[in-house]
Formats: C-alpha cells, sequence, structure tokens
C-alpha cells in the first residue's frame, strides 16, 4: 500500500481525529425524543459524518495521485501566535501602549525582512494609532499606560 | 398604497431627511461605518454600542439616521479589507474574499473595489425604494415562515455553501461538517446543556463568528505569506488600472442585478437574512456562468453579485424593524435600542405615529448610499496604495487590527486567545489545501439550522412530515437535493475515471 | 447646543480612558472616578432600556461618569460572574434583571454567590403580562383558560430562553391554573415575537408585545403586576383575577459586587430614591413599559430574599428543569 496523495491522506486524518474526538467527547450527550431531540443528536451525526468524510478520503489518497504536503513555517506561526497571545494577557494589564509594543515585536520576529529601524517608527505610528482610534476616538475602556506610570 | 400617498410620504420624508442637521448625522454615520467596516474586527454592532450614548443627546431622528448610517456605511467598509488582505469583517463578506483577494493578488485590487462599491450603491437605491414603496407586503411575506421552513431554507444554505467551494468536494463537505460542529460549541439553547465547552466559562455561549473569522482568514493568511514570498508578492508588484474597464461593467451588469433581488428578499428573513443573500449570489453566479470552474481565480462576478446581495440584504433587513419591531440581526436590535431610548417603541404604529421619523429614515437611507459612493469611489485609489506597504510591516498592522477588534466585541482578552488557536488552525487548512469559506457558512448555519429543526419538531409534536407538507419548506429541500445531485455526480464520474486511468 | 453637547461626552469618555483605580477605595469621597456599570446582556436589550437612563442620571448626580459596559453571555451568568469577582470598591456595579440572581442560581450552577451580593437600589420593573394571538380566538384571561382546558398542549408559549423570568412566569401559569401549554425557549424576546405574530406560537409574555396588543393583533390576558398597567385600565392583574402572589414583576437592580461597603450603597440608594421621584426618570421608564418602585436598601434586600424564596418553592413545586 503506498500513499499517492499525501495531502488528502494528512487530511482524511485530520477529519476522522477531530470527528472521533468529538464523538468521544458527545458520547454521554443526551438524545431525547423526536419532539424533542436532544442536545446529542447533531454533536454525534456531523461526528460520523466528519469521520465518513475523512475515511473516503484517505481511501481515495491511496488510489489517485496527488500532490504532497509543502514545508512548514514554524517560525512566523510560532511568532504570530505568540503575538497573538500576548496582547491577550497584556491588554487588560499594562495598557494598550506597552501591550502594543510587545506584542508587534513579537510579530516582528516572525519574519527575516523585518528591518530594526523601520519597524521602531512603525511601531511608534502604530501605538499613537492605536490610541486615537480605539480609546480617545471609540473611546474603549482599556488603560492606555500602566497603572504606576499614569496621572490623573 | 396609492401613488400620490407614497410621494407625499416621501416628500414628508424629504423634508425630515434634507434638513441641514440631518444631512450631517447621516454624513457623520456614512463616514464613521466606513471607517469602522474598513477595520478588520470592528463591526457595526460594536461600534453602534459604544455610540449609543452618544445618540442619547440627539433627537430622535438624528440618532437614527446616523445609527443607520453606521451600519450600510460598514457593509461598504466592509468588502475593503475582504478584497485587500482577505479579512472578512462580517460573515455577509466571506464569500467577498473568494474572488475578490484574488482579484487583488492580481493587480486588480481598484476594479473589485470599484464594482463592490457601486454594486452596493445600486442595490442600496434598489433596496431603498422597496422599502418605501412595498414595506408592509412585504413584512407578510417574510411572516409566511414558520420554523419548517426556515429550516429548509438553513438547509439549501448548507447546500450552496458546497457548491460555491473551488477544489475537493469531499473536502468542502469535510469543512461543512466542522463548521457545524465549531457552530454547536457552548449552551444549547433548548435544554442549557453545554457542549464542547471543556468547562471553559467564555465558551459558553459559543465560539464568536468575528474571532474565527479573524483567525482562519486574517492570521492564518499572515503566517502563510510571511514565509512565503511568491504567495503575495503579485498583490504589490503590479497595481494596474484603478478603474473597472468596459468588459468589466459588462460582466458585472448582471449579477448586480440578480444580487439585487436575491439580496432583497433574503434580507426579509431574520437570522441568516443577509449571509444567505450573498452566498446564494455567488452560488447562483457560478451556476449561470459560462466558465463556472474560473470561479474563486478572480472572477469580477464573483464580486459584483454577493456585494449587490449584502447591501440589498442589509437594507432591506431594516423592514421587518421598522414594521414590526422585530429585529432580523444583531444590529437591528440596536436600532431598536436607540428607538426605546428615545422613548418610541418599535412597532406597527411607527409608521402611523412618527412618520416623519419613518419617512425620514427611509430617505435618509437614499443620500447616505450617496455619500457613501461618492466618498468611497476616490478613496480606492488610497486603499490600493495601503498595498503597497511593504508586507513585514502590513502583517503586523494586520495582526493587531484583528487583536483589538476581536477585543473590542466583549471587551474580553480571553477572546483574543482564541483567534491565536483558530490562526494555527487556519494555517493548517491552508497546508491541507481545505477551503474555510464553507467552514464559515457551516458555523453559521449550522446551528441556526438545529434550532430550527427542533422547534419545527417542537411545534409539531414530534411529526417529521412538517418539512414536506409545508409548500416552501418541501420547494427548498427539492431545490437543495437537485442542486446536490448536480455537484456531486460530476464529482464522482470524475474521481471513478481518475482511479480508472491508474 | 447639540453639538457642544456631543463633543463634551466625546470629550468625558476620553478623559474617561486616562483615569485608573485606585488600590484603596475612599469610601467617604465616592466616587472619584467613572463607574462601570455592568449589564450581563448584549447591547440593545430590556435591560439597556432600564440601565441607560439610570447611568445617564446618576453621572449627572454625582458628577462622575457612570459607564454602561454590556458584557452578555450564558444567560447573563458571565456579566454577573465579572461583577461578583471585581474589586468591592464601589466602582464596578452591576445593573440586571432579578433572573440573574433570584432564578438562574435556583435551576443551574452558577459561578457566584447570588445572596452575596450587595443591593443598592431597584431601577424599574417591567409591566405586562401574557398575551394571546387574536387569531386563536379567546380575548379574556378566562376564556384562554377555557380554551386551554379543552384543548390541552395545543397552545405553546415562546419565552425569551430558558431560566429566564418569562420562562418561570409559564411555569406558573400551568401549575397554578393546572394547564398544559406548551414551552418553546427562544434567543431572546424579539426572536420570539416573530413566531408569535404569525401565530406559530400563541402566547408570549414580553414588554415588546404591548405595540401589537394596541395594534389588535394580540389579546392582553393579564397584568403581572400589583397594580394595573395606565394604558390597559380595563385589564385585571392576575390577583384579581384569583392567583394571589402570582404578580412578581420582572424587576431590575443596581447590585455591588459581595463585600462592598454599606455606605457607598445607601450614598447610591440615596440619590436612585430622590431620582425615582422625578417626573423625568418616571417619564422615561414609562415610555418602556416599566415602573418605578422605590425602595431603600434593606428593602431591596427583603424583596430579593422573598423572590429568591418564591422561585425556588416554584421551581420545587413545579418540578421545572431545564430539560
Amino acid at each position: 500500500m503506498r500513499i499517492r496523495n499525501r495531502q488528502d491522506f494528512a487530511t482524511g486524518l485530520f477529519f476522522i481525529a477531530i470527528g472521533l474526538g468529538a464523538y468521544w467527547i458527545a458520547a454521554d450527550y443526551p438524545m431525547g425524543t423526536a419532539m424533542r431531540p436532544d442536545t446529542g443528536v447533531l454533536p454525534k451525526a456531523l461526528a460520523w459524518l466528519l469521520a465518513g468524510t475523512g475515511i473516503i478520503l484517505a481511501g481515495k489518497s491511496l488510489v489517485a495521485d496527488g500532490p504532497h504536503l509543502t514545508e512548514w513555517a514554524w517560525r512566523p506561526a510560532l511568532m504570530i501566535t505568540l503575538a497573538t497571545i500576548a496582547f491577550a494577557l497584556l491588554v487588560d494589564r499594562v495598557g494598550l501602549a506597552v501591550t502594543m509594543l510587545v506584542s508587534m515585536t513579537l510579530a516582528a520576529f516572525g519574519t527575516p525582512e523585518t528591518r530594526w529601524r523601520e519597524y521602531a517608527l512603525f511601531a511608534i505610528f502604530m501605538v499613537v494609532l492605536g490610541v486615537v482610534v480605539f480609546i480617545l476616538g471609540l473611546g474603549m475602556p482599556i488603560r492606555i499606560l500602566p497603572q504606576g506610570l499614569s496621572w490623573r | 398604497m396609492a401613488l400620490d400617498g407614497l410621494l407625499a410620504n416621501l416628500a414628508l420624508g424629504l423634508s425630515v431627511a434634507a434638513t441641514m442637521q440631518n444631512l450631517m448625522w447621516c454624513l457623520m454615520g456614512a463616514v464613521i461605518g466606513t471607517a469602522v467596516g474598513v477595520l478588520p474586527g470592528v463591526g457595526p454592532v460594536a461600534t453602534m454600542a459604544l455610540l449609543l450614548p452618544v445618540t442619547y443627546v440627539l433627537p430622535a431622528d438624528g440618532a437614527l439616521i446616523m445609527l443607520a448610517g453606521i451600519y450600510y456605511g460598514a457593509q461598504y467598509g466592509g468588502s475593503t479589507t475582504a478584497i485587500l488582505v482577505n479579512l472578512p469583517g462580517e460573515s455577509s463578506s466571506v464569500v467577498t474574499t473568494l474572488d475578490g483577494y484574488q482579484m487583488a493578488r492580481q493587480g486588480r485590487a481598484g476594479p473589485a473595489l470599484a464594482i463592490a462599491a457601486i454594486g452596493s450603491f445600486f442595490a442600496g437605491c434598489v433596496a431603498t425604494i422597496l422599502i418605501a414603496a412595498a414595506a408592509p407586503p412585504l413584512t407578510r411575506l417574510a411572516q409566511q415562515f414558520a420554523p419548517a421552513d426556515y429550516f429548509s431554507l438553513m438547509v439549501l444554505g448548507l447546500v450552496f455553501s458546497i457548491v460555491l467551494a473551488r477544489g475537493s468536494i469531499i473536502k468542502a463537505f469535510g469543512m461543512v461538517f466542522l463548521g457545524m460542529l465549531l457552530g454547536l460549541v457552548g449552551t444549547d439553547v433548548n435544554t442549557g446543556n453545554l457542549r464542547f465547552t471543556f468547562g471553559i466559562s467564555d465558551l459558553f455561549d459559543g465560539l464568536g463568528f468575528v474571532p474565527l473569522a479573524m483567525g482562519i482568514f486574517g492570521i492564518a493568511e499572515i503566517i502563510a505569506n510571511l514565509t512565503n514570498p511568491e504567495r503575495r508578492d503579485l498583490v504589490s508588484s503590479k497595481v494596474s488600472n484603478l478603474w473597472p474597464s468596459r468588459e468589466d461593467f459588462r460582466r458585472s451588469r448582471g449579477p448586480i442585478l440578480r444580487g439585487t433581488i436575491l439580496g432583497s428578499v433574503l434580507g426579509l428573513l431574520p437570522g441568516g437574512g443577509a449571509v444567505l443573500g450573498s452566498f446564494s449570489a455567488y452560488t447562483l453566479e457560478k451556476k449561470v456562468s459560462k466558465t463556472p470552474e474560473k470561479f474563486g481565480t478572480g472572477m469580477i462576478e464573483g464580486v459584483a453579485g454577493p456585494e449587490s446581495a449584502n447591501n440589498a440584504a442589509a437594507q432591506t433587513s431594516f423592514i421587518p424593524m421598522l414594521t414590526l419591531g422585530i429585529p432580523s440581526n444583531a444590529v437591528m436590535a440596536m436600532m431598536i435600542g436607540g428607538m426605546m431610548i428615545h422613548g418610541i417603541i418599535p412597532g406597527p404604529q411607527v409608521m402611523e405615529q412618527r412618520p416623519g421619523l419613518f419617512w425620514g429614515m427611509i430617505v435618509s437611507m437614499w443620500f447616505g448610499n450617496l455619500m457613501l459612493i461618492i466618498l468611497n469611489l476616490p478613496m480606492i485609489g488610497l486603499w490600493v496604495r495601503l498595498l503597497l506597504v511593504p508586507y513585514r510591516l502590513l502583517a503586523i498592522a494586520v495582526l493587531f487590527f484583528c487583536c483589538i477588534g476581536v477585543y473590542s466585541l466583549n471587551n474580553s482578552a480571553n477572546e483574543v486567545l482564541f483567534i491565536a488557536g483558530f490562526g494555527l488552525l487556519g494555517y493548517l487548512l491552508i497546508k491541507l489545501d481545505c477551503e474555510p469559506a464553507p467552514l464559515l457558512l457551516g458555523f453559521i448555519l449550522g446551528p441556526m439550522m438545529e434550532v430550527y429543526m427542533r422547534r419545527a419538531m417542537l411545534l409539531s409534536r414530534g411529526d417529521p412530515w412538517v418539512f414536506f407538507q409545508r409548500p416552501l419548506s418541501f420547494a427548498f429541500l427539492v431545490l437543495a437535493g437537485i442542486l446536490l445531485l448536480l455537484v456531486v455526480l460530476p464529482a464522482i464520474r470524475k474521481g471513478r475515471e481518475t482511479a480508472f486511468q491508474e | 447646543m447639540r453639538r457642544r453637547e456631543f463633543l463634551t461626552m466625546a470629550g468625558a469618555a476620553a478623559v474617561t480612558s486616562f483615569s485608573i483605580p485606585r488600590a484603596t477605595a475612599q469610601v467617604a469621597n465616592w466616587p472619584e472616578r467613572p463607574v462601570r456599570c455592568i449589564i450581563p446582556y448584549a447591547p440593545g436589550g430590556g435591560s439597556d432600556l432600564i440601565g441607560r437612563p439610570w447611568a445617564e442620571a446618576l453621572s449627572q448626580t454625582f458628577g462622575q461618569q457612570f459607564v454602561v459596559e454590556n458584557r452578555g453571555g450564558a444567560g447573563g451568568m458571565i456579566g454577573t460572574e465579572a461583577v461578583a469577582k471585581a474589586p468591592p470598591d464601589g466602582y464596578t456595579l452591576l445593573a440586571t434583571p432579578g433572573a440573574t440572581l433570584t432564578v438562574l442560581p435556583h435551576l443551574r450552577k452558577a459561578p457566584y454567590d447570588a445572596t452575596k451580593f450587595v443591593p443598592c437600589g431597584r431601577t424599574g420593573d417591567f409591566v405586562t403580562g401574557f398575551s394571546i394571538n387574536a387569531q386563536v380566538g379567546p380575548k379574556t384571561f378566562a376564556e384562554m383558560l377555557d380554551y386551554a382546558k379543552k384543548n390541552p398542549g395545543k397552545l405553546s408559549y415562546g419565552s425569551a430562553g430558558l431560566a429566564t423570568a418569562t420562562h418561570l412566569r409559564l411555569e406558573m401559569l400551568k401549575f397554578k391554573a393546572g394547564i398544559d401549554i406548551l414551552h418553546v425557549p427562544y434567543r431572546g424576546s424579539a426572536d420570539a415575537l416573530n413566531d408569535l405574530l404569525p401565530n406559530n406560537v400563541q402566547m408570549m409574555n414580553e414588554i415588546n408585545n404591548i405595540p401589537h396588543v394596541k395594534a389588535g393583533k394580540l389579546h392582553l390576558l393579564n397584568i403581572n403586576d400589583t397594580q394595573r398597567h395606565w394604558d390597559f385600565p380595563d385589564i385585571p392583574t392576575l390577583t384579581e383575577l384569583g392567583y394571589p402572589d402570582s404578580d412578581v414583576p420582572i424587576w431590575y437592580s443596581i447590585q455591588g459586587p459581595p463585600g462592598m461597603p454599606q455606605e457607598i450603597a445607601e450614598k447610591l440608594n440615596a440619590a436612585m430614591v430622590k431620582l425615582a421621584q422625578t417626573d423625568d426618570m418616571k417619564s422615561k421608564l414609562r415610555a418602556v413599559s416599566a415602573s418605578l418602585p422605590v425602595q431603600s436598601t434593606k428593602q431591596v434586600a427583603e424583596f430579593f430574599a422573598a423572590d429568591s424564596q418564591r422561585n425556588a418553592d416554584l421551581i420545587k413545586a413545579a418540578k421545572v428543569k431545564l430539560e
């Protein structure tokens, strides 16, 4: 047996895994009656359908040729994800300005193309833009600076 | 209503809408709306919520004219980010990304944006006339829908989402199922049971559309583009002409007209009206086209149809709100909030008791659309130039807008955490060559379908025949069946051929 | 001038964001900076209609912004939980309908202890009653009972959702009148109204029915309040119809987080009592079909406890479960 279409094979496995996982979680959701179909009906049906789709896809990938998987972009995937997480964790704690600087700098590490001097100017511009548009303009309830640094 | 009655009403509306102040509020709403529509993630609902206290100090007609302006302004603006950076700010602009972003990558962002604006303007004008001339009969039409009919309509919508997929049909099915599963996360409305929440209280209300779309489209696209210069350099390399060619106009005429009609009708329905409008317009264009296989590669029809449909639907969704006080979406709920703040209880008597307000708002919509097209067409050059910003910087800006946009929805930092996960999921889907659009449609329609299915079963006291006995429902199901066969049969035949060739 | 007012508002919003919470709360000088009023539902709903006029009026009274913040989700649990966990310094308050504190905890495991909140004042009661689609036939409460008894299970009732005050109303009616009506939960009252008007469901009990009662599409059968509705002087209350202790209003209040100093609650209550007697406030609430009870903090606490007890009793007696 040879896998002729790695991309489809991987997709098939992905669908099967999610389908089985969803079924496992939904296993004890009640099914109800015809008049009151309960919580479990659609999740279980969808879990089977998804896994079934995965099986067809994986099966087909054994008989028909297709593209291989391309290389993963680890660096941007990691840094962009970290940048997002940093934004989420910081925004309520240290205010928008610091949050933006940390998050954007992490994102800038995501690509080797970053030119740091250019980035510094851009970052300042973005922080000013962010504060003016979202806090002063739209009045979003976020602090601008960390607690100890701001004035009353 | 007699024609001169209508004219008298429109004259009354004109006298309200054309005052200096109200024109100013209208312009302000349109400008704010365009601005927030362009900011990815910051949608009209969040903006209206933020500005609702401001409208407190305005007179009722000014406040409502401004709020309405924000809404349809955002519809104009929303397509901009969908086309430029593949970020659908709202569910109804998901399909715009399919061909709009492809056009932008081929250096044709200008024509795409222009056609989107022109289509929206045309649709907005037609829908405004519809509201003025036929709001009450249209309301009666929408009232014909029972839960069983909505269910079948949702089924049809899911079939649309498979039809519009470009690549593998099997993957499209998988994406729809996966999307529906994601849509089920949260509290089951009928029973209060929790599903797939893992005890996290931020999931009790389900995943939000905006975090999902921002992650799967926006963040994933950034990740993929940052390492892959060829993927994106097209965008900045050859920004050719800004204005659509004569050929573009010729090709867009039909789609704009058909999109307007579809959108106007579906916009009347509560819930998924605007979304179904844009999806079905896309499906229709793909079906009537002589080259359906080219859809998804930058066909202007794929922008013109859905954009007209979603703007038409945005306008006609005012009808149930104005005539019955029923909000068909979150934005209309905000409008109702805005009315009630001014002591106006929305309902059938608004038209009689406050005719100036009612007709003034309708006339202002036309002014608003006019202002929007005047505002937006010259902006296209500016937007397109935005693509000349080096991608290493543009990516960071888009990421920030995604984060703050999602934060603005509920002032919740935890929802920003979700987009990190969705970004990785979206990246995986790009790698596996799975189109995310069907997933998003399944996500939106799946839970609604379940709600209507259970409501229909409850009201029919457990009799499933209700779906076939009601003529509307039956018609939708038959149509869905036919469409499904049309899509699946050729795929199976083709699959067999390739298998035998081996 | 209007434009100037707008600019002032924008300025105030800007200033708001510059200020920062202080570590120690100075009770005597409260409020020294803007106060957050969390409404545990999405914007534009009933809670907003009551909450926003109050935030406006309190801002004027205290000279500090009372900023409304909608934190919707999970039937009001998410916003309520946020307040429960906020610092009890009087700068975060909850503006909520009774359901999140006196209904939900009896039906579901809530992530907060409802009895620990510090009641500050009542902000209004929605006044409405059961209404029935005119196409069904019955025009009065008695006729509806008669119809329901002859056709058990035929009528259906749309509520704003499970474990809401309107859901409980139906359970009360079914239990006390001994009739069988099908409960159909919706996502909010607007969603339910959309099925009520074409007669897909027959009955509801929400303020958004009132315009349609006036237009003749629905019949209002009763009023669930201690007094009759000013616009419908002919419609009797449930007590008058022979169901004592059933006229439970859908009531709203401002609550402080557990542990908030009582002095702040009293200071707020005093201002609220004064405001509740102004014609401006009365007419603003009347416009959304709400009446305005005036109570001291002690009375609110008593009312709160009684409401919670009554709901618990009903839920137990009628065996209400989240199906």
